[in-house]
């Protein structure tokens, strides 16, 4: 039985489904009625069709009452995300309970995912930091994996509370991408490895090779330019990623292997623990490339908590505290007591008091995390070294 | 109505041979020349997968192929879901089953009920790609053996289990649609949570049922009917919004589900959604009413004419800055809609295609009878154009289904994009990329491959070949 014959019989027995003036206007009148619920009528055509439209469209409204009448309470818990229009991040973070941080997971070193489906890396336990510090819990972090493209797009739109992401702090960046660098974790720069067999020592003994490097980055663009400046000769063997280039390289289609440092120092590792050949990796870096944590521009209390945070690996370093022995220190240094936050020592700068012994204790201190990623270059007498050893980490007094 | 089977020519094995192999010189030379060229090319497969393949990439990381970064602590979510939306596809097919059943009865047609065999069978792709998931987990050593094959001796059961709805009686036909549709719902919210907002699907679908079954026949009035119908409803609606209320549950969202798992889900939802929303556009588009005509037309040109890759950036790159500030709308969810987005646009087309190809006297016949013009486009159009237009569908959503790796680009951890974990990782890097890919690969095609099967059972089923 079709549903459309039964209810022109119902509703006018007299028309016959045809001709009659009052058939007609019924007709006319079903046809307005049945455009507009064609559309609802569509998606709610079930098995039984018994349904009429009228009744559909009834029970299409009552519905729709009853979802404006529950929506307002319906929502459950918003999370807010954090950034962008200045201030709150802080809030944000500490009322969601959980941080979210703007990670590269392919990047070996500084951020891997394991067989277990758990983060790993450099960049990783400085997003650790950053929880452990604000919520006081390491784990507390969701991590946002993004390509180079997405990160400054994800950190404005406050997808992500910080970006920790091996990224190089330039002043292009800092001044048109509406982000805010904090304290450098990893000096990078562009370095040159080379198999040990060829004994190179300097660009100088590459004059006519074949260099592999990445297409489209930065790293080939820096190629370019030093080896111009410098009139070496060479030639870019260009590939579209790390697993194409490996191969290559080791089939020895290339004398030498451009890219930042600590990445040439993990495939360095990775192809000798394989049994590959020696690699050596020039002492020469020609370019600086300072990896931090960055956030949105426009909330400096944010920024603050982040970057002291950050800084608190490095002081807990310089004043010889680790995971093991901050929770238990009894020394009287008064730096230190204000430091683990005994000493009723408060900066205001929006942090627990105890957020370094949290920091350490939970995810350690500089050396510590460093240390946990054999794949990076030594750290005694390199640039990020103590800079009472000769490096580069240095912080502000924490008094 | 009966017809006569067509006679079987039944060959001798030599004569098969000279017939398809040796029928003329060239077919000769042909196979002379092709049939060392694929013993070749089967050694050296064999010798890829049995022998010198290192698949040690793809054993070791197999839960992370599968589940990627979700939490392992969470797993028992998973094995929930699968064996939920088993348990759903089985009382849908038995459901199905037993209504094709009816139909023939009706029809006075003879009519051999399908078994749950026949349909694994038609799915023998999946079956494949499940055996070499058992393969690579039973040689695993640290208890690997065990659950994947309690999970599928579980899931067997709970698929005959469910096949068993085809001896409802033919009353209760809705029912077993309602129960699929329930365990459909709940498999998906077991991962993603019994929240309070998650009443929606549960209460639409049960306040329909209640509004059509409510018991008012002893009512006489029409307008008191629908009262007392719309009062059954929305108490049911009521029920099931404080069952939520009461269970409030917190799942895993959809932003941290990833692998395969991810790529399986994100193309469901967008399957789902871009249907409906596709045949809307199809009846815009030809619609009398020159607003609703143009504006399809517009939106299926202008997305018709963008790369799906574009809009996923889109999504990514600017729907952040377009919508109010604190929606906080995930990078999966935004990833969805542009492939729902882009998917309607073409469904709308093949729809449309469907709809011109049908000759226009079932229309004109369906208005000579004094059909409601929904009528006519429910009972008459649709049926037939949406028949006719099966097997581009189908194509159209198996190319979603591969599409879905696209999310790769933009950081979402679908399954192709595990890849990239694994050789990251300081075992993998660089080594095995033969092998992980052509594991992902034969994941895509198991999928992809059943979807095709299935779209070619229905146009038999639907006839659309005559």
């Amino acid at each position: 039985m079709e549903a459309g014959v039964k209810r022109i019989n119902e509703t006018d027995p007299n028309a016959n489904g045809l001709g009659g003036n009052q058939g007609q206007r019924q007709r006319n009148r079903i046809r307005v009625a049945a455009y507009v619920g064609r559309f609802c009528q569509l998606t709610f055509q079930t098995d039984g069709g018994e349904m009429k439209r009228s009744k559909l469209l009834v029970a299409f409204f009552a519905f729709a009452l009853i979802l404006a009448a529950c929506s307002d309470d319906g929502g459950g818990d918003t999370t807010v995300a954090g950034g962008g229009e200045g201030g709150g991040t802080l809030q944000a973070v500490l009322d969601r309970g959980e941080l979210n941080c703007g990670v590269n997971e392919t990047l070996p070193g500084f951020g891997e995912v394991a067989e277990d489906g758990s983060y790993s890396g450099f960049d990783i336990e400085f997003c650790r930091v950053v929880a452990a510090g604000v919520l006081g819990d390491a784990n507390a972090v969701k991590y946002v994996p993004l390509t180079a493209e997405q990160r400054f797009t994800a950190l404005q739109a406050g997808e992500i509370d910080v970006l920790i992401r091996n990224t190089t702090w330039t002043a292009t960046r800092d001044g048109q991408e509406g982000v805010n660098f904090l304290y450098t974790t990893f000096y990078d720069g562009q370095g040159m490895m080379v198999p040990a067999s060829t004994g190179f020592t300097t660009l100088e003994d590459l004059d006519g090779a074949n260099i592999c490097v990445l297409s489209g980055t930065t790293t080939e663009l820096n190629l370019t330019a030093v080896f111009n400046a410098r009139g070496i000769a060479f030639n870019p063997v260009v590939f579209e990623d790390n697993n194409q280039l490996r191969p290559a390289y080791e089939e020895e289609q290339c004398e030498g292997w451009t890219s930042d440092a600590s990445q040439l120092g993990s495939w360095k590792f990775t192809i000798e623990s394989e049994g590959g050949a020696d690699q050596t990796i020039m002492s020469e870096i020609f370019s600086k490339e300072p990896l931090g944590p960055a956030v949105a521009d426009g909330d400096t209390e944010w920024a603050q908590v982040v970057n002291w945070s950050v800084m608190a690996t490095v002081q807990a370093w310089e004043f010889g505290l680790n995971s093991g022995n901050i929770g238990s220190y009894s020394g009287t240094d008064p730096n230190i007591l204000n430091f683990i936050g005994t000493d009723n020592f408060d900066p205001k700068l929006g942090l627990p008091s105890d957020f370094a012994v949290q920091i350490v204790e939970q995810v350690g201190n500089y050396p510590e995390i460093y240390n946990q990623f054999a794949e990076l270059a030594p750290l005694d007498g390199s640039v990020n070294d103590l800079w009472s050893n000769g490096g580069l980490m240095y912080v502000p007094p924490y008094r | 109505m009966t017809t006569a089977a067509p006679p079987v020519n039944q060959l001798t094995p030599l004569e098969w041979v000279r017939k398809n192999l040796f029928k003329n010189w060239w077919s000769g030379v042909l196979t002379i020349l092709l049939i060392p060229l694929i013993l070749v090319l089967g050694y050296r497969a064999f010798l890829f997968f049995f022998v010198n393949g290192q698949w040690e990439a793809v054993q070791r990381n197999l839960t992370l192929f599968m589940i990627g970064t979700f939490d392992r602590e969470m797993e028992w979510r998973i094995y929930s879901q699968i064996l939920l939306f088993v348990l759903a596809f089985g009382i849908g097919l038995g459901t199905n089953s037993a209504a094709v059943q009816d139909r023939a009865e009706d029809a006075g047609l003879p009519y051999e009920r399908s078994s749950v065999l026949a349909t694994v069978g038609r799915m023998w792709s999946l079956v494949v790609f499940l055996g070499i998931l058992l393969w690579f987990a039973s040689t695993d050593d640290v208890g690997g053996l065990l659950n994947p094959f309690l999970l599928i001796g579980a899931a067997v059961a709970v698929l005959l289990v469910g096949f068993q709805a085809f001896r409802f009686p033919r009353r209760l036909r809705s029912a077993g649609w309602l129960l699929t549709a329930t365990f459909l719902v709940l498999g998906f919210q077991v991962v993603s949570g019994f929240d309070v907002g998650g009443w929606l699907p549960l209460g639409l679908t049960y306040g329909i049922a209640a509004y059509m079954v409510a018991p008012v026949g002893r009512f006489e009035a029409g307008w008191l009917r629908i009262v007392m119908r719309l009062v059954a409803a929305v108490a049911v609606v009521a029920v099931i919004r404080t069952i939520y209320a009461l269970v409030d549950s917190p799942g895993i969202g959809w932003d941290e589900w990833s692998g395969l798992h991810l790529t399986l889900m994100v193309s469901a939802i967008a399957i789902v959604l871009a249907f409906p929303l596709g045949l809307l556009l199809a009846l815009g588009r030809r619609s009398t009413l020159p607003a609703v005509r143009i504006m399809s037309t517009m939106y299926i040109e202008v997305i018709r004419g963008v790369p799906l890759i574009t809009l996923l950036f889109m999504g990514q790159f600017i729907l952040g800055f377009m919508l109010p500030a604190g929606t906080d709308l995930s990078a999966v969810s935004r990833a969805i809609a542009a492939m729902t987005l882009f998917t309607a646009a073409y469904v709308a087309e093949i729809v449309r295609g469907g709809l011109q190809a049908l000759p226009r006297g079932q229309t004109e016949a369906g208005q000579a009878l004094g059909l409601a013009p929904p009528t006519i486009m429910n009972r008459i159009v649709l049926p037939q154009a949406l028949r006719a237009v099966i097997p581009a569908m189908v194509g159209q959503f198996i190319s979603l289904f591969k599409d879905s790796s696209l999310l790769f680009i933009i950081s979402i951890v679908e399954f192709l994009r595990v890849r990239s974990l694994v050789h990251t990782q300081p075992d993998f890097r660089a080594v095995s990329i033969a092998e992980t890919l052509v594991f992902v690969a034969i994941g895509y095609w198991a999928f992809a491959f059943a979807m095709s099967r299935e779209s070619q059972r229905l146009e038999r089923r639907l006839r659309v070949t005559r």
